[in-house]
């Protein structure tokens, strides 16, 4: 990494911790709204039925009940998202903000009710009545695909919502050719993804100003924004999106979900505020669930386990409705299939279902399943031909060599390094020294597994990602720098933070580009009517496009502090001078030395003194700037893990984890390393326990926290991580994007330690998640070993 | 059947050393009275069923979820929140603590966190990495996998037992 950074790379700590560790943060839920009216939705309980009848009396007149809306009201106040743009084999689809002639999955919202107070909100909704005539669930892919399947949209002319297929070279010929064909399959299950706080939002109409004032925890407050003016048919000038504090996302908080188009609508109609908390039982069932896939590999390799040519086909499960069009998660899992290793030859099909489940949505890191399936493949080639797992990652691993590299898909990767990651993570895992382990362990009738998996990770998506893609809108940032009068410097940008801690990071951005220090620099996020339209935080793009568009803005900020200061030391140019820690410094010889001028003598100068400023500069100090990254950009790394299975138990412990990772210029190690120990974290939960149980005629058994398992401390391990990071050259400073790349490479490598673990008793893992059940019935349906054999 | 009634009682609470008279009903939860009648807004809602921890309080210096409780129950009782464990300009060691560790992200879990080892670090000073690990197993956290957290309750007992750290 480069050296001359002097804020960038400092390992500060959060700002936002102090606030929040006191238990003085301010999330949505406690902001203080007086007079404000609370929201309960009747949902469905059933998962595809016809709504015959609604019948509300009794619940309108209970206690504090102020209103009880259906979807054929919300209809009149609200216009439907329809969503089509223009990629071959999506079906355009359309909805309406609560359902009016039928229901599409357990949990689909109905009826609102409206009362002076969320308890007597929630007896209200349980009074209202409505009449269903059950119609037959589509509860699986192959259900959703099968020649005579209910259509669970019934616009549509199928199921299959979206098909996409691409070959590049000839795959069929390097079949044909090849020494050995191998196939793998892979069945990734449905996730949720469960932020401690749930969905939540008070709508406040200011009905002086016709303006709706929209407190939401969310990523995108101004795509949202636009979406509100849109769907209420208000002008973005009537609305303001404001972001408190927010208790994680996930990518769950992107979307404008029909419930909070609802009660915006309704602030307006009703002209008070109204707020609406989900509870967990709602976060679990109807808020966005994720990853439901099946993919099946082809993989044609030379006797040396060189992969010549390979062939993908995914089906995607997106359940009931589309938020997003549906092609655009499995989209790029197809796109980047083919990650750190050398493949011309490739072909995909991508196929998704719409069945009567929670509508799908991105999940930190929606491309998740991307590196098992090519690691399980890999590894898979490595059993079938009887080699090494780690020579077959060799031969095929793209080196210095290779780069930059063009994927058979078109996307270029550069200035990546997966196979210096895999001889790191090998070197420090050491393998030999594992395998003896294994032998003897193995010997007394004990399971280790060694697992590997290479990552690579698409950060930040640019605008021509979206356009290349058919995809409405961009890619880009936009930031603004402003130094006060007193020399204060406030920046702000169209991210909003999750939790994941921009506050200390964009700081050191703009600080770095300034020539101030971190600690003084605050950016104000979160506001739409205080931060630029921006994109948002998705896809691992908070440190290139947020922390790159403020470090090119106050590139552009230093260049006219620089200028004045010149100007006020009686220079013809800025040439000689710098701004370091908030003072002007002036090369005299071979040093920097202190000029004499701080930016606070500059800001008065450029406030109060502007007859005094050079020709051709403007008063103030009041900067802005877009930048639109490139199309894509790479971060990489391997895991490695040991694991052992207990045979009797079926339960796995992780015995050592760790992970050699390349993401780039590391704006704030602090923050990077708790993101990548969070994603792991994340990967490793949802392959060990999570699980979106739908059972055969839809009802979702897992609508508690009690049931919906996620990973306590007592099933995570300690996780290593080492460092290799190589700056992208096309990007401010070298930033690259990371976050997500921790779950894609935790979910692999998790199933190809416990493959090895298992190989003696014929276990391949072919479906995850890995519960002790799960491994236990593997077990029981694979052929009985050896040492079972002579047991009673 | 006849509707159950919900009427206010009258309830006299004692939370953070400081008494309240309050006027709410009777099935109103501890953790709703303490956020919306009290104003503690640091005991957060996560689930409400027991599971996350998040709103993890003190009953007369023990821990127990909030949203279990009615606030009906706790007359005659000491509540302890996380607003009297530390402020943003002096916060406590285990604060510190978690500050200095990255031993937090979002935030939201991390009042019941905070509140569940200042009661145990009190009993026990000197726990290992897995009893902290067994004790922190009731409260979820979805952001950091739990590492730095475990580091830094070893960190603050450390200090609070007077050692360097």
């Amino acid at each position: 990494m480069s050296g001359d950074f002097t804020e960038i790379g400092r390992a500060l700590p959060r700002k936002e911790d102090r606030r929040l560790v006191s238990g003085r943060g301010r999330y949505l839920d406690d902001l203080a709204f007086p007079g404000a009216l609370h929201v309960s939705f009747v949902r469905s309980p059933h998962a595809h039925a016809r709504i015959l009848g609604i019948d509300s009396a009794e619940a309108a007149e209970m206690p504090g009940v102020v209103g009880i809306f259906t979807g054929r009201d919300l209809d009149q106040m609200t216009t439907r998202l329809r969503l089509a743009p223009p990629i071959e084999g999506l079906q355009p689809t359309e909805l309406t903000t609560l359902p009016i002639d039928k229901v599409r999955f357990h949990g689909d919202p109905v009826v609102c009710v409206v009362a002076t107070d969320r308890y007597l909100a929630e007896d209200a909704a349980e009074c209202v009545s409505v009449e269903y005539e059950q119609l037959t669930a589509v509860t699986s892919i192959t259900e959703a695909f099968a020649p005579d399947a209910a259509l669970v949209d019934d616009s549509l002319t199928s199921n299959m919502v979206s098909h996409q297929s691409l070959c590049v070279g000839d795959p069929a010929a390097r079949r044909a050719e090849a020494h050995r064909v191998v196939e793998a399959r892979f069945s990734l299950h449905r996730h949720t993804h469960v932020p401690l706080e749930t969905r939540g939002c008070v709508a406040d109409w200011d009905d002086g100003r016709a303006h709706l004032n929209m407190h939401i925890g969310n990523q995108v407050p101004h795509p949202l924004r636009s979406q509100l003016a849109a769907r209420l048919g208000l002008s973005e000038s009537q609305v303001t999106v404001m972001s408190p504090d927010v208790g994680g996302a996930f990518g769950q908080k992107i979307a404008l979900y029909r419930e909070e188009l609802t009660v915006a609508a309704l602030s307006r109609h009703l002209r008070r505020p109204v707020r609406w908390r989900e509870d967990r039982m709602e976060n679990l069932m109807s808020a966005a669930h994720a990853r439901e896939y099946e993919c099946r590999t082809r993989a044609s390799v030379s006797e040396t386990g060189r992969i010549l040519g390979l062939e993908l086909e995914i089906d995607e499960d997106f359940g009931g409705y589309c938020f997003y069009p549906a092609n655009y998660m499995a989209r790029v899992i197809a796109l980047i299939m083919t990650g750190p290793y050398r493949i011309q030859d490739y072909a995909y099909e991508v196929r998704v279902a719409l069945t009567n489940k929670c509508g799908a949505g991105p999940m930190r890191a929606p491309m998740a399943i991307t590196s098992w399936v090519m690691e399980g493949t890999i590894d898979a080639i490595a059993r079938d031909l009887g080699l090494d797992p780690v020579e077959v990652r060799r031969i095929n691993a793209l080196g210095p060599e290779d780069l930059p590299y063009k994927m058979p898909t078109g996307e270029l990767l550069e200035d990546v390094s997966p196979r210096e990651t895999l001889e790191i993570a090998v070197d420090a895992i050491d393998v030999a020294d594992f395998r003896a382990r294994q032998a003897q362990a193995r010997a007394e009738g004990r399971y280790l597994g060694l697992g590997l998996c290479t990552v690579i990770e698409s950060t930040t998506y640019g605008s021509e990602f979206y356009k290349s893609a058919g995809i409405p809108g961009s890619g880009h940032e936009s930031a603004w720098v402003r130094i006060e009068p007193s020399g204060a410097v406030n920046a702000s940008v169209g991210l909003m933070g999750t939790g994941q801690g921009y506050e200390s990071p964009l700081s050191q951005a703009v600080a770095e580009g300034l020539g101030v220090r971190s600690e003084d620099v605050t950016v104000h996020m979160g506001n739409t009517d205080i931060a630029p339209y921006g994109m948002g935080s998705r896809g691992g793009r908070g440190a290139t496009a947020g922390g790159g568009t403020l470090y090119l803005c106050a590139l552009k900020a230093r260049e006219r502090v620089l200028a004045i200061a010149a100007s006020m030391l009686d220079l013809n140019d800025a040439g000689g001078l710098r701004l370091r820690a908030g003072q002007i410094e002036r090369m005299i010889g071979e040093d920097w030395q202190e000029a004499g001028l701080s930016l606070t003598d500059i800001a008065r100068r450029a406030y109060h003194e502007p007859l005094a400023l050079p020709e051709g500069i403007a008063p103030g100090l009041d900067f802005s700037h877009s930048y639109d990254p490139p199309a894509m950009t790479y971060s990489n790394s391997t895991h490695a893990c040991e694991v052992e299975v207990d045979p009797q138990t079926g339960a796995i412990s992780i015995d050592r984890y760790l992970v050699a990772e390349d993401s780039g210029t590391v704006l704030n190690p602090i923050v990077v390393r708790g993101q990548q120990q969070g994603a792991i974290a994340m990967g490793l939960s949802g392959a060990l326990l999570e699980q979106v149980i739908y059972d055969g005629t839809g009802q979702n058994l897992s609508a508690t926290l009690a049931d919906y398992l996620v990973a306590s401390p007592n099933e995570l391990p300690e996780f290593e991580i080492l460092h290799h990071n190589t700056p992208n050259r096309r990007t401010p400073a070298g930033i690259k994007g990371m976050a997500e790349g921790g779950v894609m490479g935790a979910i692999g490598v998790l199933a190809n330690a416990v493959s090895d673990a298992l190989a003696p008793r014929g276990v391949t893992i072919e479906r995850l998640p890995l519960t002790p059940q799960s491994i236990r019935a593997l077990l029981r349906e694979a052929a009985p070993s050896s040492t079972k054999r002579t047991q009673p | 059947m006849s509707a159950p009634t919900h009427d206010p009682l009258t309830l006299s609470l004692s939370v953070n050393g400081e008494t309240h008279d309050v006027r709410v009903p009777a099935r109103k939860l501890l953790s709703d009275v303490l956020r919306d009648d009290l104003g503690l807004t640091g005991t957060h809602v996560g689930c409400e069923h027991g599971v996350c921890g998040a709103c993890t309080v003190l009953i007369d210096g023990r821990p127990a979820r909030a949203c279990l409780t009615f606030a009906a129950q706790m007359e005659g009782h000491e509540v302890t929140t996380v607003e009297a464990m530390g402020r943003p300009d002096a916060l406590s060691a285990l604060q510190q603590a978690l500050h200095e560790e990255h031993g937090l992200q979002c935030g939201f879990c991390t009042p019941g966190i905070v509140v569940t080892f200042e009661h145990y670090l009190r009993e026990n000073p000197d726990p290992t990495a897995e009893e902290v690990r067994n004790v922190l197993s009731g409260n979820l956290c979805r952001c950091t996998g739990y590492q730095n957290i475990v580091a830094a309750v070893l960190k603050a007992a450390a200090r609070m037992r007077g050692e360097a750290a």
